[in-house]
């Protein structure tokens, strides 16, 4: 098994994951992520360091979801609706899935752009610097995408309900 | 600045997506299908292999194109608009038909642009409004005569002279003579000349249309008349005249005496004399309705002439510091135009880099 075939088979989890929390939809993510993994597969010519491959694999997958946002954006808006919450839990707001529920909530509402670095950066774990090579933009780009993300989040009004000393933090500015 | 702590947003965001369930065995069927051979791959992957339609880089070339283009043109069509007048050949309005005026006549006698027409009250000149004159035999004989008064620019006396010289020599005509006159009044300044053209007479109403492109015409005379009668009668007389000659030539080989051969010879000498002036007005007929004769007159307006005042101290500062400013402006001005022009070109071309890359780069992933 090639290195790439290795990575391909342990990213794919984490990828689906990755691509449902952009997309909001877990049949959307795995057609996506296929088709990423598909197309990396087919351009594994392209990958020349070894090192980049992470970036590079979320790069695929994250380009491969801005073109599902970008041409199927009324079947997405139709099912952007991130399944799987659970109504008796759903009674109960103080539990985590409730609260994860309420940041799903939040985050459907940003802009693709916006989602996307907060998914890559605090579900991924890619620093700011992979964010960049995944995206194709500048640190500079994503580090101020990821504050309006936090702002913007943090004045939605499902997270606004809660305890905001839990869910929220006064950041001193300038 | 109110943010949403990191760390609650980590925790939920894993809770979210772990709450996804994923089949390991999903992958081991992506590599499969990418590994076989493209001909046996199942229609839904060979979607995703095949090329995607490039009708998003041909509509961001084909708008680079437009935005060139529509900075391009209109600075291109400035250029011809600014260079000097093709020949006017080639430019020359269609030419009226024989014996008839060059511009047509309101009521009032005054052309549309308000160029002033005098037609002769001689039956000569023909009518405005003849478009149904008769089409003229190669026999008959037409002399045309005409005038045009021509205000070109300034400078321009020199220049109309010789364009009017190429319009004469260029079909066989000639420049039948020419007067120029330069020189300054009070106050003013002023050039005019005087170019008699002669044309053959087929090319006289075009030279007409093409002399009239020269400049502003401020007055136009043609007259155009059927000598034809005028040439046969001259011809006819001729002939009378030289049987009238061979009969005395031949009553003086017959003459015996001195008083009968004087004055036999006295009669040929007036025959002879009537047959050679007949045939010179015969040659000039034939050379009038040959060649028709067009006399342009150009001026140029009068131009003010300023005195020269020598300026001194603070005033040629003054006019000095104003001209440099002006002329810089000026240079500015005329920079500013193919500056933008390089810099739209420049964005323009840096876009369609940048596209170009990208669409690569997301053609690699």
């Amino acid at each position: 098994m090639s290195d790439l075939e290795a990575s391909l088979a342990d990213g794919y989890r984490q990828s689906v994951r990755t691509a449902y929390l952009i997309l909001g939809n877990r049949l959307d993510a795995e057609d996506a992520v296929q088709e990423a993994f598909l197309r990396a597969w087919k351009f594994r010519d392209s990958l020349q360091k070894q090192s980049s491959l992470r970036p590079w694999l979320y790069r695929v997958v994250v380009n491969t979801c801005y073109s599902k946002l970008r041409h199927e954006t009324p079947r997405r808006e139709r099912q952007c609706e991130f399944e799987g919450l659970d109504d008796q839990v759903l009674s109960d707001p103080s539990s985590r899935v409730a609260l994860s529920h309420d940041v799903l909530d939040a985050l459907r509402d940003l802009p693709a752009d916006l989602r996307v670095v907060v998914v890559l950066r605090y579900y991924a774990d890619l620093s700011e610097r992979d964010i960049a090579l995944a995206i194709g933009r500048k640190p500079g780009t994503v580090k101020s995408r990821l504050h309006e993300a936090r702002r913007r989040l943090a004045q939605h009004r499902s997270l606004r309900t809660e305890a905001s000393g839990e869910l929220t933090r006064e950041v001193v500015t300038g | 600045m109110t943010m949403i702590d990191e760390e609650v947003l980590t925790r939920a965001l894993h809770d979210a997506a772990d709450r996804v369930d994923v089949s390991e065995d999903a992958v081991k069927h992506i590599l499969a299908e990418a590994q076989v051979d493209p001909a046996t791959r199942s229609r839904r992957v060979r979607e995703y292999f095949a090329e995607r339609p490039r009708g998003r880089t041909v509509l961001v070339a084909a708008a680079c194109l437009v935005v060139v283009g529509a900075i391009a043109l209109p600075l291109l069509r400035s250029e011809v608009v600014g260079r000097p007048r093709p020949t006017p050949a080639s430019t020359a309005a269609p030419a009226p038909p024989l014996g008839t005026v060059g511009l047509s006549v309101s009521p009032n006698g005054v052309a549309p642009n308000g160029t002033a027409i005098s037609t002769p009250a001689s039956g000569k000149s023909l009518h405005a409004t003849s478009s149904t004159a008769p089409a003229i035999a190669t026999s008959q004989k037409i002399e045309s005569t005409g005038t045009v008064n021509l205000t070109v620019h300034r400078n321009g006396v020199a220049g109309a002279i010789t364009k009017l010289t190429e319009l004469a020599t260029s079909d066989g005509g000639f420049v039948d003579s020419t007067e120029a006159r330069v020189g300054t009044q009070t106050l003013s300044s002023f050039a005019n000349a005087t170019v008699v053209l002669q044309v053959p007479q087929r090319r006289f109403t075009s030279l007409v249309g093409q002399v009239q492109l020269l400049g502003r015409a401020t007055r136009i005379i043609t007259s155009s008349s059927n000598v034809t009668g005028q040439y046969v009668n001259l011809q006819a007389r001729i002939s009378e005249l030289e049987v009238s000659l061979a009969q005395y030539e031949r009553i003086m080989a017959r003459a015996t005496t001195i008083g009968g051969i004087l004055a036999v010879q006295a009669q040929i000498d007036a025959l002879q004399s009537q047959i050679e002036q007949y045939q010179g007005a015969l040659k000039v007929l034939g050379n009038e309705t040959t060649f028709g004769a067009l006399t342009v007159n150009i001026a140029q307006p009068h131009l003010h002439v300023v005195p020269l005042r020598r300026r001194t101290g603070f005033d040629k500062a003054w006019h000095d510091s104003v001209s440099g400013f002006v002329a810089g402006f000026e240079w500015l001005v005329r920079l500013a135009g193919p500056t933008l022009f390089a810099v739209l070109l420049l964005a323009a071309l840096w876009l369609l880099g940048r596209y170009s890359r990208r669409a690569l780069l997301r053609r690699r992933m």
